[in-house]
């Protein structure tokens, strides 16, 4: 166990300081890591909540738009550092998603599409809420990450170190959460609701729980990505991609692991961006679709586990 | 005022026959499957774009195209049908997570074909009004909603009155009792897909002829549909129809006395005090809740 923690703490200190030096010069490239990172992050979020509260989410993009449309808000209206709109970006993405506590009470299928009338109703929200948000026109000249030691993160690679270390952070949060006693209870759970509903733990407030921190993560992305590109509306900010993309992700990236969604996301967004999007500029994601259903077809585990089981190799 | 109102209650009733359509063909498929067919929305896309193709390229009149759509649609659920019956385990989620990836490659394959421009009906016959007293509607709402009844009665009719449509109606109620009345569940969810395909085809073509469409359409019309069985409770035909009138008249309510802008979200807010206040649904019995 210490090994393996030794050695995750190799790979991260060597991207931290590899990637930047590899891809630093192409401005291109490193936007699509930070973009691919920032996808990985909300697919672990989602897979946290599929994983642990056994909850099929088709609405994160709701969590996303809401945490970064709060930031924006908060820092340019009201004055607030960036860091602290990242943390409230996260808070009232939380916050949001206590309107779908009811749907908590329905069982699977109803509650996946549940969320996605969810995200709907934020969209349409944020765009006729003209004198908060901007209206359809969005909003401009968000401010960028300041200069912090000296160091300007303003610019791509300060925004790779920030985006990196908010999922390595995330990665932590998620490891802690399943090895503690609530993430016990979150596996009996998903052996059993009954069973577990009957030995005391209330599996409601567990879900909900989960629920929070899964839309929490998903936010904070949000503000992070406000202040990276500087501009925001409703379009793109409740975007279905910031759905489809994660869900993708870590399903390739196998959901019922920790570092297999931000993995996934680094395959399939960069693949997606960099080859399929070569081929043919527009509708390429079809093709993502077509991954996802041969994928639940054939790999339920997911794709990266299947590969690496065929290696010899155990994922974390 | 009265007159403002009553008009408003008209459109939203014409509306609501096609919205019907398509909710029906999701619920048929849930009852006999249960699954959420989570593509359904991009079916009726599919169909409403086959119509717009005809009339574009063959300058055929957008009804004639109805043969047409219903032959690409049922083929296009006949194979969901093939995959969704393929999934191995934890087939309720995995069934939702497949119909969505079909639905991303139907709407990208519209993107890809039909580009994202929004696309409407050049027939100025189907555009002309029909004045009823102070009533006022397009020739094509009219055409619709007329078509709409008869399907749905015939439908009614086949549930009710014809074997193949009793034993879909048993699979829906009770599978292993079907199965044992000798039913095969395999065919009985295949004529649902089927069924659901049909209306999907004349749905389309009728959101086609009345509104506007773009690739984008789909998944509201999915989000749609599944606001009306949640409205109606996931249980029988007049629910279904009850939640779909509801579902149109409050749209266009909404429409008349504040924004058209804001009428999806009244559709939102119905439903989701519907989900606070009586998540059986408002017509049906207690199936979604745990």
């Amino acid at each position: 166990m210490r090994g393996r923690s030794l050695s995750a703490l190799v790979v991260v200190l060597a991207l931290y300081a590899l990637v930047p030096v590899a891809l630093g010069g192409n401005l291109y490239l490193m936007s699509m890591v930070v973009a691919a990172l920032t996808i990985g992050g909300i697919a672990l979020a989602w897979a946290l909540l599929g994983n642990l509260g056994g909850l099929v989410s088709f609405g994160h993009a709701a969590f996303f738009g809401v945490g970064s449309y709060a930031s924006a808000i908060l820092v340019m209206k009201a004055g607030w550092p960036i860091a602290a709109g990242l943390l409230a970006g996260g808070v009232f993405a939380a916050v949001s998603a206590i309107l779908m506590l009811p749907a908590l009470r329905l069982r699977g299928p109803y509650f996946a599409l549940a969320v996605l009338a969810y995200a709907h109703i934020f969209r349409i929200i944020a765009t006729e809420w003209k004198s908060l948000t901007g209206g359809a026109g969005g909003i401009a000249n968000i401010p960028r990450f300041p200069v912090v030691l000296g160091y300007d993160f303003s610019g791509k690679t300060g925004a790779y170190w920030i985006v990196l270390t908010i999922v390595v952070l995330f990665v932590l949060v998620y490891d802690r959460v399943r090895n503690s006693d609530y993430g016990l209870a979150l596996r009996a759970m998903h052996d059993s609701e009954e069973a577990t509903r009957v030995v005391g733990v209330n599996s409601t407030l567990l879900k909900a729980a989960m629920l929070f921190l899964s839309a929490f993560m998903t936010g904070v992305l949000g503000a992070f990505n406000a202040h990276y590109i500087n501009f925001l509306e409703p379009d793109y900010a409740f975007s279905g991609l910031w759905t489809m993309l994660p869900i993708v992700a870590a399903i390739f990236g196998g959901y019922r692991t920790i570092t297999g969604p931000v993995l996934g996301a680094l395959v399939v967004y960069l693949v997606d961006q960099l080859v399929f999007k070569e081929l043919m500029p527009i509708g390429h994601q079809i093709i993502l679709g077509a991954l996802l259903g041969a994928m639940i077809l054939f790999a339920p585990a997911g794709m990266l586990p299947a590969l690496l089981r065929r290696r010899g190799w155990r994922h974390a | 005022m009265t007159d403002l109102v009553a008009q408003a209650l008209y459109s939203g009733v014409l509306t609501g026959s096609a919205y019907a359509l398509i909710a029906l063909g999701l619920a048929l498929v849930f009852g006999t499957m249960r699954i959420i067919n989570l593509a359904h929305g991009e079916l009726v896309l599919l169909a409403a774009y086959i119509a717009y193709t005809c009339e574009s390229q063959l300058g055929l009149f957008p009804l004639l195209s109805i043969p047409a759509a219903i032959v690409v649609v049922c083929v296009a659920t006949t194979l969901t049908w093939y995959v969704v019956g393929r999934i191995e385990r934890d087939h309720e989620l995995n069934s939702l997570l497949l119909t969505y990836g079909i639905g991303v490659m139907l709407t990208n394959g519209a993107l890809l074909v039909w580009r994202a421009d929004i696309r409407s009906t050049k027939s100025a016959w189907l555009q002309e009004p029909v004045v009823l007293g102070p009533l006022y509607a397009m020739r094509s709402e009219v055409l619709f909603f007329v078509v709409s009844v008869v399907l749905i009665g015939a439908l009614w009719w086949w549930l009710t009155r014809t074997w193949a449509g009793r034993a879909l109606r048993a699979t829906a109620s009770n599978r292993d009792a079907a199965m044992l009345m000798g039913i095969d569940p395999r065919r009985v969810q295949l004529v649902s897909f089927l069924v659901a395909g049909l209306l999907a085809a004349f749905a389309g073509t009728a959101i086609y002829t009345i509104g506007v469409i773009q690739p984008s359409l789909g998944i509201s019309l999915t989000v749609k549909a599944f606001i009306i069985t949640v409205l109606a409770g996931m249980g029988s035909v007049p629910g279904v129809l009850a939640g779909a009138l509801l579902l149109g008249v409050t749209e266009s309510l909404t429409t008349t006395f504040a924004s058209s802008a804001l009428q999806e979200l009244a559709g939102m807010v119905l439903f989701l005090l519907v989900l606070f206040v009586r998540p059986s649904g408002l017509f049906g019995r207690r199936i979604g809740a745990v």
